[in-house]
C-alpha cells in the first residue's frame, strides 16, 4: 500500500530498489540484501549441512541481490552458537564453495560475513566450556554476564590472521566478497566501542587506538585476497550502550563511527562499502528492531542459564510477572518509536563522509525494512545505497517479489517485528514463528502452517534417494 | 564439587564466588538481626490495664541497675537468715497477694538476652493501710509509701559486694534451689558463673563504694527516702565524704510524697523544697531514683504513668467523719491554712493559685521553721549538674533551681500522707496542730494501723507491726519544729483543732 502523502509512486519506488548497484570489484543485480543472519542449521563442528544450502537458496529464489551469510565464525572460539557453519579451516571451504553454487544459480550474489564472538559467546559449546571469551576487556559483558579475557598482543596477531584465512578461504570458495562483522558487540565492536574497550595499551584509548585492531584486519585481508576482492564492514551507527543500565558509557556516537569509517577506507586500500546496524549488544533494543516476546524468552533462554553469570538474574525477571513485562517495556522505550529504517540517519552521516572522499565506497543499511516507500526514499534520499533485510525475508522469503508489485506484503502476511524468530534460534530451527502470520481458521492449523514452513528448510533432505518423501501432512486451509 | 577431570567452569566459579559473597552478606545480615533482636532489642511485659502498668510495668531502670530476674528471686532464698519469710517484704516491699512472683514496684525487662528486674514508680508510690481491729490491708495507689526500708535494702546489696559468702556456687544453687526454680541449663550455669555473677559482684562492690557514706547517716526508717544525697553519688560523682558534705546536708531523709492529681500541680513548686515546677521534669527525675538513667529511660512508659497520675483522684478517708465539725472546720481551714494549700469546698480539691496566692510557693525556712536538712541537702551545685541531665534532648532538665525553704503543697488525701511535715516527723494531724514542744518526741514508724481520730498511723510502742522503728526527733535531720505559730493554727482552741482535724478528713 503506498502511502498518500507519499509524492513518489510505487513505479519510483521500485525503480531505485531494483536498479543495479556496483561496488569497486561486484555488481549486485538489485538494492535489496538478506542481512546476515543464523540458524543452527550445520553440523557441530562447524562443517555447513544441507539445510543451510536449502535455507539460502530460499532467498536467492526469493529474488535477493545478494546474500550476507550467516554469522560465521573465523575460529571456534568466535563462535555465538554450536551448529553455525564456521571458516575456520580449509576443510569449509568445499562446503561454502556449494553455498555460492547454489545461490549463484539465482543471480544473486554472496557474501561471507567473517565473525568472531569475542566476550559475547551465547553458548560456546563444549569446546569452550572452560575458556572465557576473549575480548579487549577483563570486564564481562553487562547484560548476560559473559565473561570476557583480555587479549594479549599474541592473541590479537592470531585472530587478526584468523580473519585473514577466512577471506582466503571464502574467495578460494568462489564467493563473491566478505563482510567483517564489526557492529552488534562482537568482538570489533568490542575494540572500537568506546564503552566497551577499556584497554590501555595501542588498541585501546582513542578512536584510532580502538579501530587499530579491525584496520589490522583490513590490512591483512587485503594481503590475503588483494583489492579486487569485495571487502565491507558492518558497524553500529551509535553504539546506545547504556540502553539497558543508563549509568553506564554509552559507547562511540556517530561523529566517532564516521572518523572509524574514513580511516578503514585505509587510503582507497581498504573497505570498500560499510553495512550500518546500532547497538553494541546482541540483542539489543535497536537490534533487530521490534518488540521482545516474552513467553519466548521464558521457554528459551533458559539454555543461557549455564553460560552468563547474569543469565539467572535475567530469566528470574523475564520470568516474573510485574518486572517481565517492566523489562519489555523498557525495550520498547529504549527501542524508540522508529522500527523501519531506524538507523537511516546513521547511514546518512556515514555516506555523506564517505562520499566525499571516494564517490566508490557505497552503504547499506539494516534495520526493518520491509516497505518499497521507505526503501525507496533511502535510497533515492542518499541515506543509502542498498538497504538489508533479515526478518522481513524469514517472514516473506519472496519479499523482493513482492516489492516489485506493490509496496509490500499483504496485510496480515508482513513480519511483525515480534522477534520470535530470534528466541527461538537459541533452541529451535530459524524461521518465522509468528502464528498470526499463517492462514487456518484454528489455532491449530495456523501452528502447523508455521511448523510446516519452519521446518521446509529440512527439504530437500540432505539424503533424498529412491523412497519418496512422505507428503507434507494436510491441513485446513482458510477457505 | 570439581575433580582434575570435572573442573568448575569459569561462569560455575564466579557464581560460586558470588554465591559466597552472598551467604557472607546473608549471614552477616541474619547476625546483625540477631544482634538486634538480642542484644539491642529490649523486651517488656506490656500492661493494658494502667493501673497494673503502674504496679509492674518496666520504666528502664532494669538495664542500667537492675539484677537478672533469676537472682532477684535467688537473694532471698540465700539469705533467708536476713531477710525471713517475708523475703524482700523485710524491706517493706509489698505484694498485692500471697504468691505474687514479684512485688509491687519491681518491673521485668529482657535486656541482652537476660530477664532483668529492677524498679517502678510504684515502689515507692504505694502506700497501705489496716482499720482498727481489723486485719486487712488496704493498698492506696499513689499515696506515699509507709513501709519501704529503701535505706536497708540499700546496704542489703551494699553488704553482698562485700560479703564472702556471695558466691556463683550459692548463687547458681539458689537458683537451681525447689523454692526458686531457676532450673539452669549447663551453658546458663556458665554464664551465670563467668559473666553475670562477676559483674554482680562488681556492681555491688561499686555501689558500695559509691554510697559509703550511707553508713554515715542517721537511719531513714520505713517510708523515708534521702532522695538526693544518693543521687548526687551515683549520678555524678559528687565527693560524700566528711569533709564534702555537712551533717545537715548528708541527713536530707523525707517522707515519700503522694502521685495523684499532678495537673492541677503543674506550675506549682514541686518536690519538698519546690526546686522544680514541671511535673514532666521531677517525674524523669524522680524516675532515676529508681534506677532508671538518661540511657536506658523508657519515656513512654513514664509518659503512660504521668497520663495516669495527672488527673488520679485522692482516696476517700475510710472511717466516719462528724460532718457538723467537719464544717466548722472548713471555716477555720479556709482562714487559717487555705492560703498556703488551697482547699475543699462543695466536694471539689481547689488549687487556684490566683486565689490561694500561696499554694505552690516556697516558704522561707526562717519562717516555716521546719528541720532544714533536706534543704540543706539540696545545693545549687547539685542544681546545675542536674540541668546537664538529657543534655541534647528537647526533655533536657532546665527547671531545677536551689529554693530559701519549702514549698507549700496541696493537701488533697492528706489523710492518707501521715506522718506529717516533709520529714515524716509528725505522726498525725492532730499532733501537728500542737507546738513542736508538744509533738512526740520519741515515736514509732512502720505500723500501718490507721488512728482514725487522730488521722495518722498508731505511733505508739503497742502498735501492730513486725518491725516498729523508733523515731527520735534529737537525731540529725529529724527535727518536728516548725509550722508552728498562730500562723499555722497550733494556738486555736482545742474544739477548732477537733473541727480542723474532721475537715481535713474529707480532703
Amino acid at each position: 500500500m503506498m502511502h498518500d502523502d507519499q509524492q513518489y509512486t510505487h513505479e519510483d519506488n521500485s525503480r531505485q530498489i531494483f536498479q543495479e548497484l556496483k561496488f569497486r570489484s561486484l555488481t549486485v543485480k538489485n538494492r535489496l540484501f538478506r542481512s546476515n543472519v543464523s540458524g543452527q542449521f550445520d553440523d557441530y563442528n562447524g562443517h555447513g549441512g544441507s539445510a543451510r544450502l536449502n535455507w539460502e537458496e530460499k532467498f536467492a529464489r526469493g529474488g535477493v541481490g545478494c546474500i550476507i551469510s550467516s554469522f560465521t565464525p573465523v575460529s571456534v572460539r568466535g563462535r555465538i552458537l554450536v551448529r553455525y557453519a564456521m571458516i575456520d579451516d580449509d576443510d569449509k571451504i568445499p562446503f561454502w564453495r556449494a553455498i555460492g553454487d547454489r545461490v549463484h544459480a539465482h543471480d544473486c550474489r554472496f557474501l561471507m560475513q567473517l565473525s568472531h564472538s569475542g566476550r559475547q559467546q551465547d553458548m560456546g559449546g563444549a569446546e569452550n566450556l572452560y575458556k572465557r571469551g576473549l575480548s579487549s576487556t577483563n570486564k564481562s559483558d553487562y547484560f548476560h554476564g559473559l565473561l570476557a579475557e583480555a587479549m594479549s598482543r599474541e592473541d590479537i596477531r592470531t585472530v587478526v590472521e584468523q580473519f585473514a584465512q577466512g577471506a582466503r578461504r571464502a574467495k578460494e570458495a568462489g564467493l563473491d566478497g566478505v563482510e567483517l562483522h564489526g557492529a552488534n558487540g562482537y568482538l570489533i565492536t568490542q575494540f572500537l566501542s568506546s564503552g566497551i574497550n577499556d584497554r590501555t595499551d595501542e588498541y585501546g584509548g582513542d578512536w584510532e587506538g580502538r579501530a587499530r585492531f579491525v584496520l589490522e584486519i583490513v590490512r591483512a585481508i587485503r594481503r590475503e585476497v588483494g583489492q579486487d576482492f569485495h571487502l565491507q564492514m558492518k558497524i553500529n551507527g551509535v553504539d546506545h550502550n547504556d540502553w539497558l543500565y543508563p549509568w553506564i558509557k554509552k559507547g562511540n556516537t556517530l561523529d566517532e563511527t564516521v572518523k572509524i569509517c574514513t580511516l578503514l577506507l585505509d587510503g582507497g586500500k581498504g573497505v570498500d562499502a560499510f553495512h550500518i546496524s546500532s547497538g553494541s549488544t546482541f540483542p539489543h533494543p535497536r537490534n533487530p528492531p521490534g518488540d521482545l516476546p516474552l513467553n519466548d524468552l521464558r521457554r528459551w533462554y533458559d539454555g543461557m542459564l549455564s553460560q552468563g553469570t547474569r543469565a539467572r538474574f535475567n530469566y528470574s525477571i523475564f520470568s516474573n510477572p510485574v518486572l517481565g513485562p517492566a523489562f519489555v517495556a523498557w525495550w520498547r522505550f529504549r527501542r524508540g518509536k522508529v522500527i523501519e529504517g531506524i538507523n537511516l540517519d546513521y547511514a546518512r552521516a556515514v555516506t555523506e563522509a564517505v562520499r566525499g572522499i571516494d564517490p566508490s565506497v557505497k552503504v547499506l543499511c539494516t534495520g526493518g525494512f520491509q516497505h518499497a516507500d521507505v526503501i525507496g526514499e533511502a535510497i533515492r534520499s542518499g541515506a543509502c545505497d542498498g538497504v538489508s533485510m533479515a526478518r522481513p525475508l524469514i517472514a516473506n522469503n519472496d519479499l523482493p517479489k513482492i516489492l516489485k508489485t506493490q509496496n509490500g506484503p499483504d496485510k496480515g502476511r508482513e513480519c511483525t517485528y515480534c522477534n520470535k524468530c530470534l528466541l527461538n534460534d537459541l533452541e529451535n530451527p530459524l524461521g518465522c514463528y509468528e502464528v498470526k502470520r499463517y492462514p487456518g481458521s484454528t489455532f491449530e492449523a495456523r501452528h502447523q502452517l508455521m511448523i510446516d514452513e519452519v521446518m521446509s528448510v529440512f527439504t530437500p533432505p540432505a539424503f533424498a534417494g529412491s523412497v519418496a518423501a512422505t507428503p507434507p501432512q494436510a491441513v485446513e486451509a482458510e477457505p | 564439587m570439581s575433580d582434575l577431570n570435572d573442573p568448575l567452569t569459569p561462569v560455575e566459579i564466579v557464581l560460586g564466588r558470588k554465591r559466597k559473597i552472598v551467604v557472607v552478606i546473608a549471614v552477616l545480615v541474619l547476625a546483625a538481626i540477631v544482634y538486634w533482636l538480642v542484644f539491642v532489642n529490649q523486651y517488656v511485659v506490656a500492661f493494658r490495664n494502667q493501673e497494673d502498668h503502674f504496679l509492674y510495668g518496666s520504666i528502664g531502670s532494669e538495664a542500667s541497675t537492675g539484677p537478672p530476674y533469676w537472682v532477684f528471686k535467688a537473694l532471698p532464698v540465700m539469705y533467708a537468715d536476713k531477710l525471713g519469710p517475708a523475703g524482700w517484704g523485710h524491706f517493706g516491699m509489698l505484694y498485692e497477694k500471697p504468691g505474687d512472683d514479684l512485688p509491687i514496684g519491681v518491673s521485668r525487662r529482657i535486656v541482652s538476652g537476660v530477664d532483668r528486674v529492677w524498679l517502678n514508680c510504684s515502689v515507692c508510690h504505694v502506700g497501705t493501710y489496716t482499720l482498727p481491729n481489723q486485719t486487712e490491708r488496704h493498698l492506696v495507689y499513689g499515696a506515699p509509701s509507709n513501709n519501704l526500708r529503701l535505706q536497708e535494702f540499700i546496704l542489703f546489696f551494699i553488704d553482698l559486694g562485700s560479703d564472702p559468702g556471695f558466691t556463683a556456687d550459692r548463687l547458681i544453687a539458689a537458683i537451681n534451689s525447689p523454692e526458686v526454680g531457676g532450673h539452669l541449663n549447663a551453658f546458663e550455669r556458665v554464664v551465670y558463673r563467668y559473666v553475670i555473677f562477676p559483674r554482680l559482684q562488681a556492681a555491688f562492690a561499686d555501689l558500695g563504694k559509691r554510697l559509703t557514706f550511707v553508713a554515715r547517716q542517721e537511719k531513714w526508717g520505713p517510708g523515708r527516702v534521702d532522695t538526693f544525697n544518693p543521687y548526687k553519688s551515683l549520678q555524678f560523682n559528687f565527693p560524700m565524704g566528711a569533709a564534702s558534705i555537712s551533717d545537715a546536708a548528708l541527713n536530707g531523709s523525707s517522707d515519700y510524697p503522694s502521685i495523684w492529681q499532678q495537673r492541677p500541680r503543674e506550675g506549682m513548686n514541686l518536690h519538698w523544697d519546690g526546686n522544680n515546677n514541671s511535673v514532666a521534669e521531677r517525674n524523669l527525675s524522680a524516675a532515676l531514683g529508681a534506677g532508671v538513667t538518661p540511657v536506658t529511660v523508657d519515656r513512654s512508659s513514664i509518659r503512660r504513668i504521668e497520663q495516669w497520675m495527672w488527673d488520679l483522684p485522692a482516696p476517700q478517708f475510710p472511717g466516719k467523719v462528724d460532718v457538723e465539725a467537719a464544717e466548722r472546720g472548713r471555716e477555720v481551714f479556709s482562714d487559717t491554712c487555705a492560703g498556703c494549700h488551697g482547699m475543699k469546698t462543695g466536694g471539689t480539691y481547689s488549687y487556684n493559685t490566683d486565689h490561694f496566692k500561696r499554694l505552690g510557693q516556697t516558704v522561707a525556712l526562717a519562717d516555716i521553721g521546719t528541720d532544714r536538712g533536706r534543704w540543706a541537702s539540696y545545693t545549687p551545685d547539685f542544681a546545675a549538674a542536674q540541668n546537664q541531665l538529657y543534655a541534647g534532648y528537647p526533655w533536657r532538665f532546665k527547671r531545677f533551681h536551689k529554693t530559701n525553704g519549702y514549698a507549700n503543697h496541696p493537701l488533697d488525701g492528706i489523710w492518707a500522707r501521715s506522718p506529717y511535715l516533709h520529714n515524716g516527723s509528725v505522726p498525725t494531724l492532730h499532733d501537728l496542730l500542737e507546738p513542736s514542744s508538744q509533738r512526740p518526741a520519741r515515736w514509732y514508724r512502720g505500723s500501718e494501723v490507721l488512728d482514725l481520730a487522730r488521722v495518722g498511723y498508731r505511733s505508739d510502742d503497742a502498735a501492730p507491726g513486725d518491725q516498729l522503728f523508733l523515731y527520735d526527733t534529737s537525731k540529725t535531720g529529724n527535727s518536728n519544729r516548725g509550722h508552728e505559730g498562730k500562723a499555722y493554727g497550733t494556738e486555736l482552741s482545742g474544739a477548732d483543732k477537733d473541727a480542723l482535724v474532721e475537715y481535713m478528713k474529707t480532703l
